[in-house]
This record gives structure tokens, sequence and C-alpha cells, in this order.
């Protein structure tokens, strides 16, 4: 398919991409283009300019703080994040989530900062981002911006990256000794567009939760985190029972909307169903 | 906005230096069919999602209808015509997915062999679930999967059921 005339722009650093996303009207980032080039193809996207950031140095690699935070540049690629013995062992999640996105040669070009800044209901990262308490580090003409996940995420395809910013960097926190995250999903084929997702992470102290986060994903709009059942998890002693605090979800007005795989109906049901397993896994990795 | 961007690339195709010129929008798969001839990666879905157009650039699998050919610039790309010897002799691989009859209209074949090969390459432990599992990408519409795993299995060296119609073997007779 032909794509629509646009201009290919390549910055070499950050402060180039920058300023040509300031300056170029109608320009956006390239990153891995696994999803933009099919919006491009699909005309539901009509750039003039696109700002390719995928070879900037200074946008790739994995590192960690001196506190063990992982620190992850936005145009990393799932590819490799999922290879990372680092990431595997610091934030095995992280990892884990990367290795069973889409396929293979999706994973060596998409990258963990697209996937964020797409904010498609269905993206992987996103609900992962919340759970872990993401911050999200978007450069700017007057500089850099730091944001926590619950501000980055905005909406449908919408997140706090403003016209002429760019992600660079995504920081996770170390993970607490005896936490557990467990993402499950329902998925219309293996590795593939989500139906529901949940994520759960208990920080388990003593047997007992000292600190819980409870995300849906791919229900609507933007990651849903689920305060009335985090308050439900804290406290308590960390064993399977704790996947009734899913029913706290009943009280929730979920948002949520039909479409070609399934009712709102289902979907909302069986996020029920991935939020009890999730639970459930979280405990067993909390207590491993 | 300017809408006849063109310029100028070089790209080692399958070991050979090609250049040409590209306007910004031209898919990497659009070039190396219409201006290279190179055959190899077809279009199928278009979308990203079938793997017929899959090739390896700077040794990394990708799916050519999902890049630009301005982004290769300086780059090299290998495409399923990479994998026999110059005098047409077939790789290991290509020999195994004829002997096994991995192929019927071949039209995914060239992306499965792209895709096989760099699994084969990877290092990674070759079983029936992670030959699978690393054909995601694909679609092929003959053949049901079944022969190419078993095609990819065998050049891996594993022991795998003869094809239907060949001769049985003396483990089997026995």
């Amino acid at each position: 398919m032909l794509l629509p005339p646009l201009r290919y722009l390549r910055p070499e650093t950050p402060e180039d991409a920058v300023a040509m996303l300031s300056d170029v009207d109608g320009s956006v980032v390239l990153a891995g283009g696994q999803t933009l080039m099919n919006m491009l193809k699909l005309d539901l996207a009509h750039p003039d300019a696109l700002v390719d950031v995928h070879r900037i140095d200074a946008l790739r690699g994995i590192e960690h703080d001196a506190d063990g935070t992982l620190v992850v540049g936005a145009a990393t690629t799932y590819a490799e994040l999922a290879r990372s013995p680092e990431v595997r062992r610091s934030h095995p999640a992280v990892a884990e989530m990367a290795a069973g996105l889409v396929d293979r040669q999706v994973r060596n070009r998409g990258t963990i900062g697209g996937n964020c800044c797409l904010n498609d209901p269905t993206s992987n990262y996103p609900p992962l981002m919340v759970a872990l308490d993401a911050r999200f580090r978007v450069l700017g003409r007057d500089g850099e911006r730091r944001l926590p996940a619950s501000e980055f995420f905005r909406g449908t395809l919408a997140t706090a990256v403003g016209r002429g910013e760019l992600l660079t960097t995504i920081e996770i926190p170390p993970m607490p000794q005896g936490s557990g995250v467990a993402h499950e999903h329902l998925q219309v084929g293996a590795d593939s567009w989500a139906i529901a997702r949940a994520v759960v992470r208990l920080d388990v102290a003593d047997g007992v939760v000292a600190d819980a986060r409870a995300v849906l994903g791919a229900v609507y709009g933007s990651p849903l985190r689920l305060p009335e059942v985090e308050r439900r998890l804290i406290g308590q002693r960390a064993t399977p029972d704790l996947a009734e605090a899913a029913d706290a979800l009943q009280d929730v007005d979920v948002q949520t909307a039909d479409d070609v795989h399934c009712s709102a109906a289902y979907r909302r049901e069986m996020a029920e169903v991935q939020l009890r397993r999730a639970i459930r896994a979280a405990v067993e990795r909390s207590v491993q | 906005m300017t809408t006849n961007d063109t310029r100028e690339i070089t790209v080692t195709v399958d070991g050979r230096r090609e250049t040409g010129v590209v306007s910004d929008r031209t898919l990497l798969v659009h070039w190396l069919r219409d201006a290279l001839d190179k055959r190899g990666p077809k279009i199928g879905c278009d979308t990203g999602n079938c793997g017929a157009c899959t090739v390896r650039w700077n040794g990394t699998l990708v799916k050519s209808c999902m890049v630009l050919a301005v982004q290769v610039d300086g780059d090299e790309i290998e495409t399923a015509a990479s994998l026999a010897e110059e005098d047409g002799t077939l790789s290991r691989l290509q020999q195994c997915f004829a002997d096994h009859h991995a192929l019927q209209c071949g039209y995914c074949t060239s992306g499965m062999l792209m895709t096989a090969a760099d699994l084969l390459a990877s290092g990674e432990e070759i079983t029936e679930h992670s030959v699978r599992r690393a054909l995601k990408g694909h679609v092929c519409r003959c053949t049901g999967y079944h022969n190419i795993v078993k095609a990819i299995r065998a050049a891996a060296g594993q022991e795998v059921p003869p094809p239907h119609g060949s001769e049985p073997r003396e483990a089997e007779v026995r």
C-alpha cells in the first residue's frame, strides 16, 4: 500500500528531535513504527513528517541506578528488554511482558516508549507501568518534565506528551523485597490482541501485604487503577484467598465498550477473572 | 508540506551494494521488489500480520512492509535469496523445507525461511513449541504448519517423522 505523502527526518540527538517536533508542522515521532505504519496505511493518522528516533543512542539502553531503579531508554525494543538478564533479575515482569508481545519481528522493532505513548487501551505496558509506579521523563523545548504513570496516561490514545515533546526515559523504582508482580491477560490469540488485562503488585513483608497495586488494562481508555481492591489487599495475609478482593470490582463503575471481539459485559466479567488470577499469581510470586 | 521528497539511498542487499532514489514514503518491501526485483519478500497482508515480507535488517528480523526504505540507508538487508549458495545449491534449511513438503503455493515460504534461519542461528532451544512460537508472525494458508515445523526441526538435526509418501525408514520397517 502506498503511504500518504510525508517527509522523513532523522535527528541525531533527543534535543534535535524536540527541535524538529516543535518546528515542523504536523510532525510525529516514529519509534519502532509497528503501529504507526499501520495507522498511516489505514489513513488513521495524517502526519506531514516522521521524526525517526529509533537510532538515537541516548534514547536506547537499559541501566540501573545506584538505588536499583531500572532506567530504560524510551526507544529500547521489546527484544532488548526480553533478553536482558539484568531486567529479568530486577524487574522480571517487565522482561516477561516484552517476551510475550506479538511476534518475533515486532519484538525486534517495537519499543516500550512507543507502546506507552500510543496508550491504546489494549497496549501491554501502560497497566504494568502504573502498577510499578513508573516515572516518565519527557523532554521539551523548555527542558525536562518527570511525570508519574498516574499523570502520564490521559485516555484512549492520549498521554501527557504534548506537541513538540519527546518521551526519553522510563524509570521504574526497585521492587521492594518480597514483592510479587503478576499480569494476566485474556487475549484473542497467543501473544495477541487483549480483551482484558490485569496487573497486580503485592509488596509482602512478614507474610502480610504492606502495599498493593491493582490495575486493569484493555477495558477502556487508560489503565484503570482500583483503589477499592488495593484497600482490601493491604494489611491482609498473603494467601490465595486474597483473590476475593476482586469482589470489590462489583462496586466499581468499570467503563468499557463493545468491540469486534466481545461485548462490554463479557469484557467486564473477564477483567474480573483476570484480576482474581493476577492476585493469586502475585501472592505465589511474593512468597517465593 | 513537501510531497515529493526523494533521496538517494545505498543499501547492501544480499551482499551487493545497491543504490536507488526513493520517495520518503516508499516502503522497504516496495523498493526491494519493484526497484531491485528482489522477489523473496512478498506483499501479503500489508499490515504487519502475515510475515510474507520478512527480511533481516542489520541481522535483525523485521517485516519489510513496516519499514521505510529511507530508514535502511547505509545498512544491510538480507532476503531469502541470501540463503542458498551462489550456484543455487539450497541451504540445509531450504532442502528440509523441500524434503518435508513444507510449502505448497510457496507465497509464505521466503518469510518462513527467514524466521526459521533467524531462530536456528539464535541459539535458542529448538522444540515443537519454540518453533511454533517463532512462527507466530507468519501466516500459511496451505500447509497447516505441521510440515513447516517438522522441516525446521529437521534442519536443527532433530529426528522428525518422515514425510508422507517417502521410503519407509529402516527403523519403521523393523
